[in-house]
């Protein structure tokens, strides 16, 4: 008996524990959205974070995002050609990338290079006491570290995602028209036709909230660091981790939503 | 001589561990108030407690006339805006530079031109013996090099009350003279409140109006330099003479 | 080369993102594009299901133009083309919707009219109406009609299969087919083996018929007699006393058969009795309240986070509300507050009594809460927060909006003041509401406005749970 009370005890605690984390990441967003709004903004921090998160991520997202449509392109003609419809590889290329590879694969990539820095470098910060030394020297690390960080995360992931779609159609019309050597004056027409202004500005959407979860998260995780080095380890991984999982969680949603 | 802070019967707890016991402490205004104490003994914790850093479990921590325990953020960080701080490990922020963490306070608090910043910048850099390292990063510093550097951090603003915690650890002795001339010679001509943490017996006596000896969670002996000199407290003879024997065990 | 300034290179990698979008929503957009200065005409329709906004218009499978708005009028689809400025269409040109591709897209043609003889021929001008349109074959109501009777079909041919698929029906037709053939053959036989007793048979029949002739008359002569009370059974039937008896024997019948009419005896009670109707009537309601009262009963759950912008620390809230009728409900919470529960210690030490209060941060705080509802007010009272309180609710916009303000911790001792706490929740979209308001104001270090975020849902499985089953006797 008491070894079952025990158990409901740990059970309630876990849950209890969990429903916490989420109101608390919540929170933080609600008093990042205060911070947001009262000037001054820290332009300069909000360039750095800009840069890093989004110009230095190119790379990463082009070649992702042109393998993806090109692997895509291989997949969907194999399929197609059984009901002699190949031309429609193009479309499957261009709404998936737009709808869902775009979004999703970009802001995986983004939290794994820039999500988990954030984490690692508040964590690092939190148990250097340069946290501490921006509470003493009566400067808000909301509004100096995690405001910046958010909104580079709300900005930069669309954009990246819109080059993601790019390439990613591009890498599938070469793969097709080039290299199965599909009619390239039906590909592009079925592209255009199927493919609307929604389903682009949806993906964007996605993106951001997508951006959104990751640097929050990061942030989060690298803010609350406790323990030295070990700590700063733990958060970082939590945070790629955690981040992922509710990006893909909210794509279910937002898809369900959306479309 | 007025009180410009004062701790009444502090406890604060790590987990089991018991490191602030009622303890009580009053800071004069305009003075430098040196804390000794054992290693590990709460000297730093202490510290945050006065900049509201550390919450205590229970007790008051007044700082002019306000009692900064009861404040919530927004009121807090009026108050801190009275304080300058030097970290022991210096806490300099690594993504920015050297000129950057120095004028960091300065940006934040005050309406100041570029050029008049880079003046001040300079000025405090100098103070502390440093010149030309404005554009390099903390990480390219030696670790005396980054304590001075937070020290000119900390004083950058000339705020009323400034805490030094451990200025002159790990400096050689012709820096060492010339970080506690800087500590004096600032806290006269500004008639600042300073607390300065320290394991150096000669600038403790060199720097302090008062001294205050922390051990077993509280304050166990607290006055001038010549009173402190010739207290026969076992624990205090044990701690100034450097001897392995006495009340204070090692292990 | 100076290097690039950040500004410089995110301005840079903002203008590139945007450029490509331009293009992609640009090409993606394209088929629209240069409609814009065409002219709109309308055809009206039965039925357009598969046509929508947007859907090709053609001519000769030449694309002309585009569906512009499809609307209802009088139970008819009224669509609206807009057509490229370039074609002009006969003002009796027809249209139909067409299918085309693997897709089955849906489109709409537009084909050439005969010209009708001594009718001068004129094109079609903006917002006029063509005149004929095809009715499009209705395959969805075909295929539906099919499946209907494909079921039917199969029902018929699943009972049958259900008898005769199964071992033992397979048995017993075959049996039947057996016994069938047997009795045929048998018939066969017996028809070539008694050919001769047939004739036989006949002409004994007749003779038999010509007897069966007297028999009657003699019958007929019996009665007679009868009627006249001759013979034994005559004298037995038309013995007075006998019909007695047969009319009493009938009246006792009759006597039964309305005592169960009345409801006596067993039967009679059992069938007539007014109690076991009204009990059954009773059981019936009595399960019917009981359902009810399990449709009354509800329970929420919810969850709330409140972030404290003073304190820059959040409390969490998770509730149990149990609402077992309309108006009524039992509130169950549990509460984290960062700063804990507080413990008041009182030391003496020299006979001096100081109090302190402490925090104790690892503890839960409790809510539990009875309320009531009237209209659109709610009283609570009970346990806020580990302490005593009373609360007050008011609904507005159809319970979107909730105005809360709440009152407890009365003896805080000299320094404290009440804990008061006002806010208002908004229902945003279904099961999440936002909230802000005030905690504490009367309390300097603990004051703070804070906003909140809340999920609640309604517990279906819970409440058949609780609610206990009180079938009435
Ligand atoms: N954030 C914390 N969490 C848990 N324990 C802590 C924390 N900060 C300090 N302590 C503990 O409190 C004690 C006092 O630490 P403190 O840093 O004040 O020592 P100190 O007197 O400054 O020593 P030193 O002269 O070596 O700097 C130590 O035992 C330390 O382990
Ligand atoms: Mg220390």
């Amino acid at each position: 008996m008491k070894g079952f009370l025990s158990l409901i005890d740990n059970l309630g605690k876990a849950v209890l524990r969990n429903v916490e984390e989420a109101g608390k990441i919540l929170l933080l967003f609600f008093s990042v959205l205060s911070w947001a709004v009262r000037p001054p903004l820290k332009f300069k921090n909000i360039m750095k974070q800009m840069e890093f998160v989004g110009v230095k991520s190119i790379f990463v997202v082009v070649l992702t995002g042109t393998f993806t449509g090109m692997v895509m392109a291989l997949q969907g003609y194999h399929g197609f050609r059984m009901f002699s419809a190949e031309s429609l590889v193009g479309s499957t290329v261009a709404l998936g990338m737009t709808r869902e590879l775009g979004p999703v694969l970009t802001s995986l990539m983004v939290t794994a290079r820039a999500g988990s820095a954030m984490a690692a470098e508040l964590g690092s910060m939190r148990v250097t006491e340069q946290i501490d030394a921006l509470y003493v020297m009566a400067a808000n690390p909301i509004q100096h570290l995690i405001v910046p960080r958010i909104i580079a995360g709300i900005a930069m992931v669309p954009i990246l995602t819109v080059v993601s779609d790019f390439v990613g159609i591009a890498g599938g019309y070469f793969v097709g028209v080039h290299v199965l050597q599909i009619n390239e004056g039906l590909f592009l027409k079925n592209i255009t036709k199927l493919v609307t202004l929604n389903d682009i500005y949806n993906g964007l959407v996605k993106a951001a909230c997508f951006g959104l979860i990751l640097s929050l998260v990061g942030c989060y995780k690298g803010f609350n660091t406790r323990g030295g080095a070990e700590g700063v380890g733990r958060a970082t991984t939590e945070a790629v981790v955690l981040a992922s999982i509710s990006i893909l969680v909210a794509d279910y949603f937002l898809t369900a939503i959306m479309f | 001589m007025q009180d410009m802070i004062q701790l009444k019967d502090i406890h604060k707890s790590f987990g089991a561990q018991k490191v602030l016991d009622g303890l009580d402490l009053n800071i004069e205004d305009g003075q430098t108030t040196v804390i000794i104490g054992r290693s590990g003994g709460g000297k730093s914790v202490l510290l945050k407690h006065i900049i509201g850093l550390i919450r205590p479990d229970s007790g008051q921590v007044v700082v002019d006339g306000e009692d900064i325990t009861k404040l919530n953020d927004k009121q807090l960080n009026e108050v801190r805006k009275k304080f300058g701080m030097l970290f022991q490990e210096g806490a300099l922020f690594d993504s920015m530079t050297v000129g950057e963490n120095v004028s960091f306070p300065l940006v934040e608090h005050t309406k100041m031109t570029d050029e008049e910043i880079r003046q001040v910048v300079a000025e405090r850099l100098k103070a502390v013996g440093l010149t030309g390292v404005e554009g390099k990063m903390p990480s390219e510093l030696s670790g005396g090099m980054r304590k001075r550097v937070a020290l000119a951090r900390a004083i950058a603003l000339h705020p009323q009350i400034v805490l030094f915690d451990e200025p002159t650890t790990g400096l050689d002795p012709v820096l060492t003279e010339a970080i506690n001339q800087l500590i004096i010679d600032t806290q006269r001509n500004l008639n600042l409140t300073c607390i300065v943490i320290s394991h150096d017996i000669e600038s403790i006596f060199r720097v302090g109006h008062k001294i205050a000896l922390l051990y077993g969670g509280k304050i166990i002996e607290y006055g001038t330099p010549e009173e402190i000199r010739a207290s026969k407290n076992p624990v205090l003879v044990q701690f100034l003479s450097g001897s392995t024997e006495g009340p204070i065990q090692i292990m | 080369m100076p290097a690039i300034s950040t500004e410089a290179k995110v301005g840079l990698f903002v203008l590139i993102g945007l450029v490509v979008l331009a293009y992609m929503s640009f090409r993606v957009g394209q088929p629209g594009f240069g409609l814009k200065r065409g002219y709109d005409v309308s055809a009206v329709f039965d039925n357009v299901s598969g046509l929508e906004k947007g859907s090709a218009v053609q001519m000769a499978g030449v694309e002309i133009g585009q569906v512009e708005s499809i609307e209802l009028k009088d139970g008819k689809a009224v669509v609206k083309l807009r057509i490229r400025p370039d074609v002009r269409l006969d003002r009796n040109v027809r249209a139909a919707i067409r299918t085309h591709g693997v897709l089955g897209d849906k489109y709409l043609e537009v084909m050439p009219g005969s010209l009708i003889p001594g009718e001068k021929s004129a094109y079609l001008k903006e917002g006029e109406t063509i005149q004929y349109t095809e009715r499009q074959a209705d395959i969805d109501r075909l295929l539906s009609q099919v499946t209907l009777i494909a079921d039917d079909i199969k029902n018929v041919t699943s009972s049958l299969s259900n008898t005769l698929g199964t071992p033992e029906g397979e048995e017993s037709i075959r049996k039947i087919l057996y016994n069938v053939r047997d009795f045929s053959e048998n018939l066969n036989r017996v028809v070539a083996r008694n050919d001769e007793n047939f004739t036989e048979m006949v002409t004994n029949l007749k003779s038999a018929s010509k007897e069966m002739e007297r028999t009657f008359a003699a019958l007929s002569q019996i009665t007679d007699e009868v009627n006249q009370g001759k013979g034994t059974v005559g004298t037995l039937l038309k013995d007075k006393s006998v019909a007695d008896n047969l009319n009493k024997t009938l009246a006792a019948l009759n006597d039964i058969s309305k005592k169960i009419n009345e409801g006596r005896g067993t039967i009679g009670r059992l069938v007539n009795d007014e109690e076991t109707v009204d009990n059954l009537n009773e059981s019936l309601s009595g399960i019917s309240r009981y359902i009810n009262k399990a449709e009354q009963f509800r329970t929420f759950l919810s969850y709330r986070g409140e972030y404290l912008f003073d304190r820059s620390d959040a409390k969490n809230y998770l509730e149990l509300r149990i609402q077992p009728k309309q108006d009524k409900f039992y509130l169950l919470g549990l509460v984290s507050d960062p700063k804990g529960r507080r413990q008041t210690i009182e030391t003496t030490s020299n006979g001096v009594t100081t109090t302190t209060t402490e925090y104790n941060q690892d503890k839960l705080l409790f809510s539990a809460q009875i309320g009531k509802r009237f209209k659109d007010l709610v009283l609570r009272g009970g346990l806020f927060e580990n302490y005593g309180g009373l609360g007050m609710d008011y609904y507005m916009l159809n319970d979107k909006l909730r105005l809360t303000f709440e009152a407890f911790d009365f003896g805080r001792g000299s320094n404290r003041q009440t804990h008061v706490k006002g806010y208002g929740e908004y229902r945003l979209i279904k099961h999440v509401y936002l909230s802000a308001g005030w905690d504490d104001p009367f309390n300097t270090s603990t004051s703070s406005p804070f906003v909140g975020f809340s999920i609640k849902f309604e517990d279906e499985d819970l409440k058949y749970l609780l609610t206990t089953s009180p079938i009435p006797r």
